[in-house]
């Protein structure tokens, strides 16, 4: 009776527990947990290595033809419901759930399922050799399959990979478009095949010469012609075709890196080209441009949290805050002139100075004192101050903000004095700057000393030339 | 015990009492999983992960807002921005069936027994460094070429002028449904809080013309506060927008409090959640009243300005100083400028007709153009210019290549985009060598709302509204945001 009465108090926790597993599975989405159980959750890493060594040797046992003894079985059978519940519980705490996580769900959920079978029909498994064999070495499938997602869910994809591999980190801020910027697109897709231990196809790819050489298809790359690239071809075509490159299974370079190396043929496919020689306006250079910025994202989670009350009660009629996007804590501040201004509309702002990323404060009779606050907003990037009575000392006291890249000062009497202050903005690319009593001249030097700066002087003039004589064609009146 | 051993010989001999204690574990498993859920038996979204949060963007925006310059009644895409010389080769001879391929036609020109193709009364140019084909009827966007993103492969399904242009603002051919300015201003909210975030402006050309109704920016089941609000040419912008004499705006201001507060009652009392958009819609035309005169009021625009834009710019009610008012709208925060020109629904003399249109908005349209990127607002501000279908490349009524005239087509047509994270100086998307059909890279207008909403920010598929039992889109069920469009 004892006995009984324990196998059967087991049967029910393993039929309950594998209720509870394909429910966590079909309704995951819409699950929220307890603070204890999301610590529960927290256990996971440690109890999987229980299943995978006991479900490894009972596999192998009855692999062996070897009796199981029954009190292993059971305890092997509820760590595994446990491990893959809690790793549900694990799950729902990550923020986006990625294809690997979503593998290594399934493969896990459906080996925990499995081996509840295994026991519950252990008897009829045991007796139809077939299964006997079958079963078990699923189970050391499933066990490798959802182990090694599970592996790289949180070692990174490449954990087993040979440590090698250059991202986009640390490109020189002028790059040689070749060695910068396409030898690692090549480092990254290519290479691994194509090298001296390998010459899939006769082709290598290590350097430009050997591109040019080309292998067994002809030339990898032809400068300026892209049609006739072996290289560009192969990677355009429909992913389904045979000859599409990287082969079926590897990964594809994203359609930014095609695109440079599209365009870098198209210009010549050069090996001493720099990013600064092409002009702003070439289309390479918009896609290393794109290539080189950091995810927009990423560079702002290290800002101080901001509640959405904070923003909802510092949010006016005339001052607008908003999240940059959904659970970012950086923040958008557009502010608009009320009928009646006062310094303290924008120097209330002071709470989360920090964490403004783009501010727009164009048009406002803004004092000193405001400047002096927004000289505090140290992650400011975006900065609009046309319209406003900035003086050239007020813009002095601007230059500490090391991360602004636009600043939009039109319409304001900024000086000659102003010129040389423009130059100790660490990080800024882009000046709007026009309409200001600033002399004709010294906006001519300022563009000539600065390479990395662009600046904008309003509309140029053939354009207004051009737009206040010439007329649209006009026939209706021709009859 | 019995069952026990039962059991252990069969799993599947199961008494009932065992049936029913499993079902009960079964059961009991099941509920304590449901616990989990918090909102599992409230009436409400099931939705938990915030994902979808109303007036915040759901990833970090390329434009904070667009300027539709819509040119209604469908400018053709062979007078405009799709050059195709074997019109001209093959003029005169009749469409191949082999190319119209069982497309159907209008009530206009299905009774023709002839489609002879007929070339464009106008030539074409490349300009720009990016060489892009634009005819010679517009001189001044040819000048913004490198600027603008042409598009040479919409395609819709709608064949006639109320269908299409309500397919195109709601994502829906039969009327009703939001406007797309209604979706942008739902999912993003306002930026500045005295103005609507959806404005609307009408124009109207020479040209042969169709209606314009109020349904193209109604905001449909959305809150009416989306709804996109009609800017008036003259003396009131808005209507009833000003206090009628011997008010004063302090007087104005109790009565607002009066209002309101019988408002909220009623509100307490019904529930009616239309009552507290319709308080805050009494507040922002109290506000209103002093901001929209401040945005109309060009007089402060230097000369430079307005020769840019050109003269007509000063003459309230023209294209060109809609496209004025809207820059200066963009500047004070709306999100969703809708701009309509009516006049170029081309059935007979086209080519006159098309150059008093283009007279109308080419100047103007490239003007905005530089007039945003001089002020850094190009590279947020997503301007859009194009109409609802495009039109045939055969004639319509007689035969004349200097007095002619094309009737509606679905299957192909171009329009421009510039600014606001779109690749500039690029053409996307082909047609054949007739200009019929889309050979390279179609973009449906479902793709095409999808590609706008990804540049403001919003993931068409999250954007829902639910509405008599069902999630409704912009894009209903379709669309794939089209990124090499993107920057």
């Amino acid at each position: 009776m004892p006995k009984d009465s324990y196998s059967s108090w087991f049967n029910y926790w393993v039929l309950g527990l594998s209720v509870f597993l394909i429910f966590c599975f079909v309704f995951e989405d819409y699950i929220q947990l307890p603070l204890l159980l999301s610590w529960v959750g927290k256990w996971h890493p440690l109890v999987l290595h229980f299943p995978i060594v006991l479900l490894l040797g009972l596999a192998v046992l009855n692999l062996l033809k070897k009796e199981i003894p029954p009190i292993l079985f059971k305890v092997t059978i509820f760590l595994t419901l446990v491990t893959a519940i809690s790793g549900f519980f694990l799950a729902t705490s990550a923020s986006d759930k990625g294809d690997l996580l979503s593998r290594h769900q399934w493969l896990g959920t459906i080996l925990a399922l499995l081996s509840v079978i295994w026991h519950t029909f252990k008897a009829e498994v045991r007796a139809k050799k077939f299964l006997a064999n079958s079963i078990p070495l699923l189970i050391i499938l499933l066990v490798l399959g959802t182990g090694h997602y599970g592996g790289m869910v949180t070692h990174g994809e490449d954990f087993l990979a040979l440590p090698k591999k250059e991202g986009y980190e640390n490109i020189p801020e002028n790059p040689l478009v070749y060695q910068d910027i396409v030898r690692r697109i090549l480092n990254q897709h290519c290479i691994s095949c194509h090298n001296s231990n390998k010459k899939k196809g006769g082709l290598l790819m290590t350097s430009l010469k050997e591109l040019e050489a080309g292998g067994d298809g002809g030339p990898a790359i032809i400068p300026f012609n892209n049609q006739e690239s072996e290289m560009i071809r192969r990677l355009k075509l429909p992913k389904e075709d045979e000859e599409h490159m990287p082969p079926e299974g590897k990964k594809t370079p994203s359609s930014l890196e095609i695109d440079i190396l599209e365009e870098w043929v198209a210009l010549g496919a050069s090996d001493t080209l720099r990013f600064y020689d092409l002009k702003e306006t070439e289309p390479l250079a918009l896609l290393i441009h794109e290539l080189m910025t950091p995810a927009a994202v990423a560079k702002w989670v290290d800002l101080n949290v901001v509640a959405d009350t904070t923003i909802s009660r510092l949010n006016t009629d005339y001052l607008t805050i908003n999240r940059i996007s959904n659970l970012s804590n950086a923040l958008v501040v557009n502010a608009y002139l009320p009928p009646h201004y006062k310094a303290n509309q924008i120097l209330k702002l002071h709470p989360i100075i920090e964490n403004i990323i783009e501010l727009d404060l164009s048009g406002l009779p803004l004092g000193e004192a405001e400047i002096g606050m927004v000289a505090q907003g140290k992650n400011i990037e975006r900065l609009e101050l046309d319209g406003t009575p900035l003086t050239d000392n007020q813009l002095d006291t601007l230059t500490v903000l090391g991360e602004l890249r636009l600043l939009k000062v039109y319409n304001t009497k900024l000086g000659d004095k102003s010129l040389t202050l423009f130059e100790k903005f660490k990080n800024l690319k882009q000046l709007y700057l026009w309409n200001t009593e600033i002399s004709a001249k010294g906006l001519e030097n300022l563009s000539k000393k600065s390479s990395s700066l662009r600046i904008d002087q309003g509309i140029e003039e053939p354009y207004i030339t051009f737009f206040s004589t010439t007329d649209t064609l006009d026939l209706s009146n021709k009859e | 015990m019995e069952g026990e051993k039962n059991k252990e010989e069969n799993p599947l001999k199961v008494n009932r009492r065992h049936f029913f204690s499993q079902l009960s574990v079964g059961i009991g498993s099941l509920a304590l999983g449901s616990l989990l859920i918090p909102d599992l038996f409230k009436n409400q979204s099931l939705s938990t992960t915030g994902i979808t949060e109303l007036g915040i963007p759901h990833f970090a925006p390329k434009a904070k807002r667009i300027i539709y310059l819509f040119q209604a009644g469908a400018p053709s895409q062979l007078e405009t921005f799709d050059h195709k010389p074997t019109l001209r080769k093959r003029m005169g001879e009749d469409l191949p069936e082999s190319i119209r391929n069982g497309q159907r036609l209008t009530g206009m020109t299905s009774g023709q027994d002839k489609f002879p193709l007929m070339p464009p009364a106008i030539g074409f140019q490349q300009h720009g460094k990016s060489g892009q084909w634009i005819s010679d009827y517009f001189p001044h966007i040819a000048k913004i070429a490198d600027e603008i993103c042409i598009v040479k492969s919409l395609h819709t399904e709608a064949i006639n002028h109320d269908p299409a242009i309500t397919f195109f603002q709601t994502g829906s051919q039969i009327s009703g449904r939001p406007s797309m300015g209604s979706w942008m201003s739902y999912g993003l909210g306002n930026e500045n809080k005295n103005l609507p975030s959806f404005v609307v402006l009408t124009s109207r050309g020479k040209g042969n013309s169709q209606g314009l109704y109020s349904k193209l920016w109604s905001s449909g089941f959305l809150d009416s506060k989306h709804q996109g609000v009609l800017l008036r040419s003259g003396k009131d912008p808005v209507l009833y927008l000003n206090d009628p004499d011997g008010i004063t705006r302090s007087e104005k201001r109790h009565l607002l409090d009066k209002v309101s507060s019988l408002n909220k009652m009623h509100q307490v009392e019904t529930g009616d959640d239309e009552i507290e958009s319709r308080i805050a819609q009494y507040e922002m035309a109290y506000r209103m009243q002093m901001s929209v005169p401040d945005v109309m009021d060009i007089s402060k625009e230097p000369e430079d300005i307005i020769k840019l834009y050109g003269e007509d710019c000063q003459v309230p009610g023209t294209y060109a100083a809609n496209a004025l008012q809207a820059r200066r709208l963009a500047e004070n925060g709306v999100r969703f400028i809708q701009l309509y020109h009516q006049g170029w629904d081309q059935h007979g003399n086209l080519p006159n007709e098309m150059a008093g249109q283009a007279k109308d908005v080419d100047k103007a349209s490239a003007a905005l153009v530089l007039d945003l990127k001089q002020r850094g607002m190009l590279e947020d501000t997503l301007v859009i210019w194009g109409g609802e279908f495009g039109r045939t490349n055969y004639c319509q009524g007689k035969f004349d290549p200097s007095n002619y005239g094309r009737d509606h087509h679905p299957r192909a047509f171009s329009i421009w985009m510039a600014g606001g994270g779109v690749k500039p100086g690029i053409s996307y998307g082909e047609t054949d060598e007739f200009g019929y059909n889309i050979i390279k890279d179609p973009v449906h207008i479902n793709d095409f709302h999808a590609t706008l909403m990804h540049a403001m920010g919003l993931d068409h598929e999250q954007l829902t509204y639910k509405y008599q039992g069902r999630r409704f889109r912009l894009t209903d069920v379709a669309g794939t945001v089209i990124n090499d469009l993107l920057t």
